[in-house]
């Protein structure tokens, strides 16, 4: 946590805010999913309330606090009412260790008559080596969410929507870890900030072929066909068009949120919204460079920021890390209209289709991705 | 006490309770889920042990995919011969007291019998140190123990398979009952 007052001070805010930052990303990504969905089909959204429709969440909001709180008949209690606190743990725990923006150097200050030490924060909850082995590692917890969900509702569709969530998770968990075994394999490394920085350099060279243009060293580069896959498992991960069986309206009411209401059915939504906030945070992480403005390093941000602002060297890491966080912060909402943009656009799957595609499919492609990548790196002699 | 020291007590606590609500609990459906809150207490025993890569196994083939099928095949069935047949008797509740009582005798022995090899680093490592732990790991896994690592691969492939055949022969796990 740190070593003073100061630093468990900063380093426990900034759990908070972080979490904080996630949920109420959520209000606006509904916002946008219901005026984008509008934007789409020619029509015009909520717009009425507030400029832009902007307050109909807020309306929202206090619709689903004064809804009436119930428990299905032959319902389990425990387990209906564990299930949508569970749906929010994995996302917010997997959120909490992607780097947000650059670390912040504080140099040496004096404060109220004390001096506080050099620190080095960083622009996460908490920093682990084996970064993405830990995020799959929890982000595979939410199926138990939606299987409680389900089962504790002691209604058939909210059971069958729980089978069809679980089966299907399982199923894409594999394509989905493969597909960035390839770019691990690249990176080598699990770390987020070690891939970043791997990114930040200008590509000379592509997997061992020398050529003197300059461009982006995005993962994206090295592994395309591991960036779709891992794309499209992402759609799958968070159960929504063209993947959204486990709710499929037409078929199931809702699927495993069926019984639920009010600020229970609040917390699935938020929990899947976290999840697709995570998937496109991974994506940028991985294949787009995360925090990176594209063709510079963060020293160079860092310089030109100082050339134009002339403020201390404290301040000015503050503001280059603030930046960079806008950027990062640009580009997951870009990955995060794809997944808006996708679900308006495609139909949903049939089961067998669905099933087929994961295992028949992308499973292939994605062993075919890492076999590839090994026998090149192999060939050419990296790491 | 240390923060650590608190992890642990707090771990060690669900994993001992959890572990025992698998056994005592007559419903199969509470015992899984106690099973699966006990394999994620494993894992993050594993993180406050710095094992980190472990860890993040533990979660993902453990926690997050046996657990989830175990789970999801308990509530396709029909639950209610399983709960009467659990639930019963005096004498099963004996034998389990016995069997518990049996087994915390055998680990208290094996424990006071064998040296504890635990040795916990001192200090969190690094980040870079913990990459550097998978990378000697891995290295380990490929070259010194790598027979062992691909037999086990064979035993695990032999097993699935023989699961399929028996299954498919006999016409399903409930079929000898209609």
């Amino acid at each position: 946590m740190g070593h003073d007052v100061f630093e468990i001070t900063i380093n426990s805010v900034k759990m908070l805010v972080i979490f904080l930052l996630m949920v109420q990303l959520v209000p606006v990504l509904v916002w946008v999913e219901r005026r984008g969905s509008a934007f789409i089909q020619s029509r015009l959204g909520p717009n009425r309330v507030g400029p832009l429709g902007l307050t109909q969440l807020l309306a929202d909001a206090v619709k689903f606090l004064q809804k009436e709180e119930f428990l299905p008949e032959h319902g389990y209690g425990l387990i209906f009412y564990a299930a949508p606190i569970l749906a929010l743990i994995p996302a917010a725990l997997a959120f909490a260790s992607i780097p947000l923006s650059a670390p912040i150097h504080i140099n040496q200050f004096l404060w109220n008559g004390h001096s506080f030490g050099p620190y080095d924060f960083e622009f996460q909850s908490f920093h682990f080596g084996v970064g993405i082995v830990y995020v799959l590692g929890v982000s595979s917890l939410g199926a138990y969410s939606l299987l409680m969900a389900g089962w504790g509702s002691s209604n058939k569709y909210s059971l069958m929507g729980a089978l069809r969530a679980s089966a299907q998770t399982i199923s894409y968990e594999l394509a989905l870890g493969l597909s960035l075994v390839g770019a691990i394999m690249v990176f080598g490394t699990f770390d987020f900030s070690e891939m970043i920085h791997f990114q930040s350099q200008p590509l000379t060279s592509l997997l061992g072929v020398h050529f003197n243009i300059p461009a982006l060293n995005w993962g994206i580069f090295y592994q395309p066909l591991g960036a779709i896959l891992y794309f499209a498992a992402t759609f799958a991960e968070t159960n929504r068009l063209p993947f959204d069986l486990p709710e499929a309206e037409g078929e199931l009411v809702a699927g495993y949120h069926t019984e639920y209401g009010g600020l229970k059915m609040l917390m699935f939504y938020i929990g899947e919204y976290g999840h697709m906030m995570v998937g496109s945070a991974l994506m940028v992480t991985f294949y787009f460079g995360g925090y990176l403005i594209p063709g510079m390093t963060v020293e160079q941000v860092h310089n030109l920021l100082g050339t134009w602002l002339h403020i201390g060297a404290n301040p000015l890491a503050i503001v280059t890390a603030l930046v960079l966080h806008v950027v990062f912060f640009i580009k997951v909402l870009f990955f995060l209209w794809v997944f808006v943009w996708v679900r308006w656009t495609l139909p949903r799957f049939r089961y067998d289709q669905l099933m087929d595609l994961g295992w028949k499919t992308m499973l292939p492609w994605a062993l075919a991705n890492v076999i590839i990548t090994a026998g090149w790196m192999l060939f050419k002699g990296m790491h | 006490m240390d923060l650590s020291t608190l992890l642990f007590l707090v771990l060690s606590f669900l994993i001992v309770v959890f572990s025992a609500a698998v056994v005592i609990l007559p419903n199969p459906i509470y015992a899984a889920l106690s099973l699966a809150v006990t394999m994620i207490s494993l894992g993050f025993m594993y993180f406050l042990l710095q094992a980190y890569f472990i860890a993040g196994v533990q979660l993902i083939v453990y926690a997050g995919a046996v657990m989830v099928l175990f789970v999801m095949v308990l509530m396709l069935f029909d639950l209610r011969k399983e709960i009467a047949a659990f639930s019963g008797g005096k004498f099963a509740g004996l034998l389990k007291i016995l069997c518990g009582l049996f087994f915390s005798g055998a680990l208290v022995l094996a424990i006071r019998q064998g040296v504890i090899a635990l040795n916990v680093s001192p200090g969190e490592p690094t980040p870079a140190e913990q990459i550097e732990m998978v990378k000697s790991l891995a290295m380990r896994l490929f070259t010194q123990y790598v027979l062992a690592f691909e037999a086990l691969g064979i035993l695990l492939l032999v097993v699935a398979v023989g699961v399929v055949a028996v299954a498919r022969s006999r016409g399903g796990t409930h079929a000898s009952h209609n």
